[in-house]
């Protein structure tokens, strides 16, 4: 695993100050903060319900936090919105495309809706249909893509502008192998051209192969953070997961009617 | 353990009262549906048992069978119109589970008797119980009071059973362009017939009707109400043949709900109707911008919002029987009333009912709206862009309104202030309802059934669409005084000043929910999406 090439920058491409998010008697997320260096490609691991998805929703600005702050290349998510998203893309989960329309017609809403010139958008949404095999001349409606499709056409949506920063949860879920390494192919090109990466899994293959940076999630705080080779040391990550994590290891006694 | 009836209670009691959970705004409309569920009750109550009190067996034979079958009526449609259906226990969730089909039903159907609306209704119609006792002793009153319970049955059983047979019809996109204009023009058939039977009510003679009600008496729509009647009129034998007509009745609605249901619980796997399109070679942007719109991000959003109203059932469903009522009912009303002014008062509803089809906007994508807040999508140009997608289908269909009504009362000159009226109803409509929609905005089911709500969603949509009609009816009384005082002005000064009105009036509302929008985008997200 190499990692890639770090640029100096004043401001990380994401940081997050102390962020706090209480559902109902819950409490989410109890006081995050973290640093995503510039040109990194960060892994953000946790298991179900442990807080990524709401992380990262207060991070991209869908979520309101109840506390703390969160800033993107500098630029505050919440005092200066425009600003800030205007730098970034994401690929959120569990969250419906407009999928009424199909992928070229949703290329296209996204393309103007930040504000693109209308040919670039018609030059780089070919490219990316492509590129991304979903075929230009497709004109299925989203909602009839599958879960792989969906994905990949989510992942063209949010790249589309050109974004300094890609914000993706759960990338690799229900993709499959094939479109899962063209995924893997196309984000590894656009850390290397300089882009920052931060997305949310808990495969562990997939983010021990990508990531030079992780960040351990548990129970709505991180347990642990820093490059890979930090956070790993000798052992495999799945390792050190699942022991900061708490999990329980069978015994071999219960489940005994199965 | 058998799974009975009441296990399919107590999950509906649980699953409403789990959405009220927290969300006081809910509580709230919940609360004041209640009262007015209750309000309606007793007022029905002291309505049907008005002909005991005064001991009129003759008023009681005509009014309860007829006042019974407009109640079954309006069990079938005013969901359809209006409310939606309750579909928080969306049959879809038992296929999995080894439920016998009989169990599954029976459970169901006492479940969707377990809500305000049955309630009411059912003690409202206690008031012919007490009818019948004045009239006919206890033994009245007990068959009576067997009809009213069947009566209820059949109402449960008859508004279950067609809306899930639209549903399941609806499934394929063939069938469900064909069933969405069908069941609009029935459901905006409605208004027209009720009109129909009250103005028969004024100008026909009373036997006339009286003739009617004994008809509909033997109808399984007033049958359920008339059996007391019957009892203390004397006509013992009619007591049994009613009975078996209305059991009859609702079991082979029973068998038909059940029919459907297994191809509705079928359906939701999988099989979405893919359709397949022609390859296009037009380049992406001209794809979803048409040519007269600007390729800017106001165009990507109108152009968007068109592709919605059309592409997604709830919506189109709700554009048609706006349209069929839109027309239907102007018209009918001009026509039926007969006198020479144009039906002004309907026409602001008409306007003000176009509008409402926006109160809950952001619900009808739900959660993908979160393109829109991680663009930063300004308020303001948010609602506007909603505002013009959907009033290009609105303003034609006004327009058209405008012009049938006109030349359907025989005054052909009042057009431009007809259209000066709508103009005023749907600009003053949106003023209201675009505020409506940002801050109340309620997630919708995610089934295929168009008609669906999830729990608790019907109170409120039932709620804020006669509020918002209401408060149209109010800010143009101005409008309407002009129209009305000064007849000859009002065909000359009608348009100018209804555009003026209603553009004024649209201006003033984008001004203050587009701040109001840009302040709780991500709230108004949450409350859009959807529980999982």
């Amino acid at each position: 695993m190499t990692v890639p090439h770090q640029r100096l920058s004043p401001d990380p491409a994401l940081a997050l100050r102390g962020l706090v998010k209480r559902f109902d008697t819950k409490l989410a997320v109890a006081g995050i903060d973290l640093d995503v260096p510039a040109g990194s490609f960060f892994g953000l691991l946790g298991p179900n319900g442990a807080g990524k998805t709401t992380t990262l929703s207060m991070a991209v600005g869908l979520l309101r936090p109840d506390a703390g702050q969160a800033r993107i290349l500098g630029y505050d998510v919440w005092a200066d919105p425009a600003a800030a998203k205007a730098r970034i893309g994401v690929l959120p989960d569990g969250v419906r495309l407009f999928d009424r329309l199909t992928g070229t017609e949703l290329l296209a809403y996204h393309g103007l809706l930040r504000g693109m010139d209308a040919d670039v958008v018609d030059q780089r949404s070919a490219e990316l249909l492509d590129v991304l095999a979903l075929g230009a001349d497709n004109r299925t409606l989203v909602v009839d893509y599958s879960a792989g499709m969906k994905k990949k056409i989510g992942l063209a949506c949010a790249m589309l502008h050109a974004p300094r920063l890609l914000v993706l949860d759960e990338p690799f879920e229900a993709v499959d192998p094939v479109s899962a390494a063209l995924i893997r192919d196309i984000l590894q090109r656009y850390v290397s051209g300089g882009g920052t990466v931060v997305f949310s899994s808990h495969v562990m293959a997939v983010v021990e192969r990508l990531c030079s940076h992780v960040a351990i999630l548990a129970d709505g705080s991180i347990r642990l953070g820093g490059t890979l080779a930090e956070v790993r040391g000798e052992r495999s990550l799945e390792d050190v997961f699942v022991e900061v994590v708490g999990g329980r290891t069978a015994t071999g006694s219960e489940l005994a009617w199965l | 353990m058998a799974v009975g009836v009441r296990h399919f209670v107590k999950l509906k009691l649980r699953i409403t009262a789990n959405g009220l959970r927290g969300q006081t705004w809910r509580v709230a409309l919940f609360v004041l549906g209640t009262v007015l569920a209750a309000c309606a009750a007793v007022g029905g109550y002291a309505l049907f048992s008005l002909p005991g009190l005064l001991g009129e067996q003759r008023a009681a034979e005509v009014a309860l069978p007829l006042a019974g079958g407009l109640l079954v009526l309006g069990w079938l449609f005013l969901p359809l119109v209006f409310f939606g259906v309750d579909e928080s226990l969306d049959p879809a969730r038992f296929a999995l589970l080894p439920l016998p089909r009989r169990t599954l039903i029976r459970g169901l159907f006492v479940a969707s008797l377990a809500g305000v609306p049955a309630l009411a209704t059912f003690a409202g119609t206690l008031g012919m119980v007490d009818s019948a006792a004045r009239l006919g002793g206890p033994a009245a009153a007990l068959v009576e009071f067997v009809g009213v319970v069947t009566g209820i049955l059949l109402c449960a059983a008859i508004s279950r059973s067609l809306t899930s047979a639209f549903a399941t019809a609806l499934r394929s996109r063939r069938a469900r362009d064909l069933a969405t204009v069908l069941l609009a023009c029935v459901a905006a058939l409605l208004g027209p017939l009720q009109l129909a039977a009250l103005a028969g009510a004024e100008n026909a003679d009373w036997t006339g009707v009286a003739r009617v009600a004994d008809v509909v008496a033997w109808t399984p729509f007033g049958a359920p109400y008339s059996m007391g009647l019957d009892v203390a009129a004397g006509r013992l034998w009619a007591v049994p043949v009613k009975f078996v007509l209305v059991l009859v009745t609702i079991g082979l609605l029973l068998w038909w709900w059940s029919a459907t249901l297994e191809r509705a619980m079928l359906g939701s796997v999988g099989r979405s109707g893919r359709r397949e399109r022609t390859a296009s070679a037009r380049k992406p942007v001209a794809q979803l911008v048409p040519g007269w719109l600007p390729r800017t991000r106001f165009g990507a959003l109108t152009a968007r919002e068109m592709r919605y109203w059309w592409r997604e059932t709830r919506r189109r469903a709700s554009l048609i029987t706006f349209s069929v009522v839109g027309v239907f009912l102007p018209v009918f009303i001009g026509v039926s009333s007969g006198t020479a002014g144009a039906p002004t008062g309907m026409l602001i509803f008409v306007g003000a009912l176009a509008a409402v089809s926006l109160a809950n906007q952001f619900g009808f994508e739900g959660s993908a709206y979160a393109a829109n807040v991680v663009a930063g999508v300004p308020g303001r140009l948010e609602l506007t862009s909603r505002v013009a997608g959907f009033s290009v289908y609105v303003v034609p269909s006004l327009l058209v309104i405008a012009i049938v009504v006109g030349v359907a009362v025989g005054r052909p000159e009042t057009i431009p202030a007809l259209v000066g009226m709508l103009a005023a109803a749907y600009g003053v409509g949106l003023a209201l309802v675009l505020p409506i929609s940002v801050r109340v905005a309620y997630a919708l089911p995610d089934t295929a059934n168009p008609f669906a709500l999830s729990s608790g969603g019907g109170m409120a949509k039932g709620l804020l669409t006669f509020a918002a009609l209401f408060g149209a009816a109010l800010i143009t009384v101005p409008m309407q005084l002009v129209a009305f005082l000064a007849h000859d002005v009002w065909l000359w000064v009608g348009l100018p000043m209804g555009l003026v009105y209603g553009a004024g009036a649209l201006l003033l509302g984008l001004h203050l929910a587009g701040p109001m929008l840009d302040r709780r985008m991500p709230e108004l997200l949450a409350t859009v999406t959807a529980r999982q």
